[in-house]
């Protein structure tokens, strides 16, 4: 279906090449993943398959990209559009109309289809993704599991033998996430249509492909089984990770796989220990608040105390309320009644230095933060709005992430790198609360174990509060002590990430349903916990 | 869900009205009015699941109109011609020279020339807000859609380049809390326009691709989904509001 032939790409002003003499084959009916760490060109990758690469960011492309057929050298995207259904890495962005039903026909109507055909296949897409419900809906209204759904409806109605899909579930709450996932994975087997999808959470999608491209940072690509893929590849899903520390004989992509190969490691019955959790200063104090947005309440009626030294993930599904609470803490707006104070001040009447030192917020979007045209500048306007001496944040920074380069521009940097140089803004002024939203998203593994052991020593070490909202298992397993659920404006689980996470199968981490009913969290834990299993009852 | 008018409906309406307003020139007209449909408007938006980012257009409209009868009672009771009657105080007169014969700033205020531009500035508050009315009721993009084939390229083209003025609203004020909350407050509105300059076009390069790669542009001719079809309810309403124009003029003059 799809051919790569001695496929290289350059950018201009570039001296790098992104690929070097790739070849391969995508058949018909299969289901590829694209995984390399960030700034390898996956994305690149996924925009040459329709060709907005090289037609609509320049560059020079060597060798030949034939889809069904096609030569996308000669063919333009908008003439691929019938074949190729393309979804981008955040779908919002790429909304071209207001409403569900003007959305899912505006390829149809742009490409002349007949009235009547439109009308099936709206109807057809509409049952198929279950949108029936939201068909007049403003898409700006609805939620991003429904608004990926959407994105994925206008590629379908188009009935396109390939649809390619840049990180599909990076906004995406676990439940969200497997629900469009399970989609495409039934369009695949139903509809043999061919799917190439990116992601960095390896964990969610891994069962579902059939073949995995690897990309390398010197721009080399292979593809191949999953499990030969990952036999070896330093990026990995943690069940991956556990088979390679437990010596097992193979890496197995699924919880099942891997759940039947260790069943000798799981013959015992290990000591469900939860450590008393110390009892630390409060830092954060959220009394009865309660919020509403319009008619639409966020938050009803919420207590919660967040604490000294601690790590606090506040999960949930998306709307569920998470932004809203920490935009209360932060101060971003007064609450409809309640009260919330940090270390007894309203946050609403911080301001200036007195705020840089009580509250850090690190928004979904780090960026929004970065105001300067370098690294830097930044870090310098950092060390004088903390009364710093000049350079201590940049020094920081370096600990951080010793590869930035002080002279590049911001926006130029990857997504981890960006999250480092916000980080270390924040840090600096050394808050006694730093808060969080959804840190991970566009993270790969790397900047992720970074990011998990700056916050780690910053509140172990330092004493301070951190509070995390997070859809990433991962993260939460990986550095969170405790774990808030939020439903609907209302805390519905409250406890040590241990019992919280392993009482919920949606939001339980993969090693936890390996391991099960062993309670282990990740892969150093379960290594811990089989050495420390009595002898001879743990190992054959 | 209810049946809705046909989008060309309110805005036949407010056009009738507005006629209305002009030949009536009635301050108690006016008002009435501006009573009439922001009741209308928000016992329909009410009701409605989801509000477009337009749907607010009127309560932005209404704050805009007590400015404006705001500056209108104020220039119209400082300067220009005076008009004789009782009056109720007197400014200083600021004396121009004599090419400017005939405007005169400041000076005595009389009652008369007080109700004068006050109901000057409430006429053109009214017509703002019936326009603004209209938009609340059927947002823009609806209208634009209506257009006869030959101008439907340009609509949706204007449609496209409009849905991103609301986005960028509300990225300037997430841009502008998020530098609040490390502390940047003295460099205003300079950070947050280079950010916004830099998402937005970012934004426009993503839907450009987004249009591209769903082959915007690529057929020479283009289809339309659905005609909206003219009912009676929008033949009543638009013929009720064409009615009011001789009703007003017998009731209010």
């Amino acid at each position: 279906m799809i051919t790569f032939s001695n496929v290289s790409l350059i950018y201009p002003n570039s001296v790098q090449t992104v690929f070097e003499d790739l070849s391969f084959t995508i058949e018909e009916g299969e289901m590829v993943l694209v995984i390399g760490a960030t700034g390898s060109g996956k994305s690149s990758l996924l925009r040459l398959i329709n060709g907005l690469v090289p037609h609509h960011t320049g560059g020079i492309l060597a060798g030949d990209i034939t889809v069904d057929g096609l030569s996308t050298a000669v063919t333009k995207p908008g003439g691929l559009a019938h074949l190729i259904g393309i979804v981008g890495q955040n779908p919002a962005h790429g909304f071209v109309t207001d409403t569900v039903e003007e959305e899912l026909v505006f390829g149809m109507e742009a490409l002349n289809f007949a009235p009547e055909v439109m009308r099936k296949r709206v109807e057809e897409i509409l049952d198929l993704l279950s949108l029936t419900h939201l068909r007049s809906r403003t898409i700006s209204t609805l939620s991003g599991g429904e608004q990926q759904r959407v994105a994925i409806g206008s590629a379908l109605v188009m009935h396109p033998k390939v649809l390619v899909l840049d990180e599909p579930t990076s906004a995406l709450d676990p439940i969200a996430a497997e629900e469009v996932l399970s989609i495409l994975h039934r369009l695949v087997h139903d509809l043999g249509l061919t799917v190439v999808v990116s992601e960095h959470r390896l964990e969610r999608v891994i069962g579902f492909a059939d073949r995995i491209i690897h990309i390398s940072a010197n721009g080399s690509a292979v593809i191949d089984l999953p499990e030969a893929i990952l036999k070896d590849s330093p990026i990995a899903p943690p069940i991956v990770h556990l088979a390679r520390a437990l010596n097992l004989d193979s890496v197995g992509t699924s919880v099942r796989e891997v759940r039947r190969m260790t069943t000798h490691l799981r013959d015992f019955s290990p000591l469900l220990s939860i450590d008393a959790p110390a009892t630390h200063e409060v830092v954060v104090e959220v009394k009865k608040l309660s919020f509403a947005y319009g008619d639409k309440i966020a938050l009803r009626n919420l207590s919660l105390n967040f604490n000294a030294g601690q790590i606090t993930a506040v999960m949930g599904r998306n709307g569920a309320g998470k932004s809203t609470l920490f935009k209360s803490i932060v101060g971003f707006h007064s609450s409809t009644s309640g009260s919330v104070s940090v270390l007894g001040d309203d946050p609403m009447k911080l301001q200036g230095r007195a705020r840089l030192s009580r509250i850090g917020y690190i928004p979904q979007e780090p960026s929004d933060l970065l105001i300067h045209s370098s690294v830097e500048k930044e870090c310098s306007a950092s060390d004088r709005d903390n009364g710093l001496a000049q350079g201590s944040t940049i020094d920081f920074l370096a600990r951080l992430t010793p590869t930035i380069s002080p002279s590049s521009h911001p926006r130029d940097l990857s997504e981890g790198q960006r999250l480092s140089l916000v980080l270390a803004i924040i840090l600096c002024s050394a808050p006694d609360v730093l808060i969080m939203d959804e840190p991970t998203r566009g993270l790969d593994y790397q900047a992720k174990s970074i990011l998990v052991d700056t916050l780690i020593s910053y509140a172990r070490n330092l004493g301070k509060c951190v509070l995390i909202a997070t859809h990433d298992v991962e993260l939460v397993a990986e550095a969170a002590d405790r774990v808030v659920f939020i439903a609907d404006g209302d805390v519905v689980a409250d406890g040590p990430t241990i019992e919280v996470l392993l009482s919920s199968p949606a939001f339980a981490p993969q090693v936890a349903k390996v391991m099960s009913p062993a309670p282990w969290l990740t892969v150093s834990q379960a290594l811990n916990g089989i050495a420390a299993a009595p002898e001879g009852e743990a190992r054959q | 869900m209810t049946k809705t008018f046909h989008p060309l409906t309110w805005w036949a309406g407010a056009i009738a009205l507005s006629i209305a307003v002009a030949v009536t020139q009635s301050p108690f007209f006016n008002l009435l009015v501006v009573g009439g449909i922001s009741y209308l408007v928000y016992s329909i938006n009410k009701n409605s699941l989801d509000r477009t980012p337009w749907s607010g257009g009127l309560w932005f409209a209404l704050k805009i109109a007590l400015i404006i009868i705001a500056i209108r009672t104020f220039i119209g009771v400082a300067i220009g011609v005076p008009i004789p009657g009782t009056t109720l105080f007197e400014l200083p007169i600021l004396y121009l020279p004599d090419w400017m014969a005939g405007i005169r700033v400041g000076g005595a205020i009389t009652q008369e020339r007080l109700v004068f531009a006050v109901s000057e500035g409430l006429q053109i508050a009214t017509l703002i807000c019936i326009f603004a009315a209209a938009t609340s009721l059927t947002s823009p993009h609806k209208l634009l859609r209506q257009m006869p084939v030959f101008i439907y390229e340009f609509g949706v083209a204007l449609v496209i380049a409009t849905s991103v003025l609301p986005q960028l609203i509300a990225s300037a004020s997430r841009i502008k809390t998020a530098q609040r909350m490390r502390g940047i407050t003295r460099r205003g509105w300079s950070g947050v326009a280079l950010a916004l300059l830099e998402e937005s076009l970012a934004r426009s390069l993503d839907l450009a691709t987004a249009m591209d790669s769903r082959g915007y542009g690529f057929s020479r001719k283009r289809s339309r989904y659905k005609r909206e079809i003219f009912s009676r309810r929008d033949f009543t309403l638009i013929s009720s509001a064409l009615a009011l124009i001789p009703a007003s003029l017998v009731v209010f003059t």
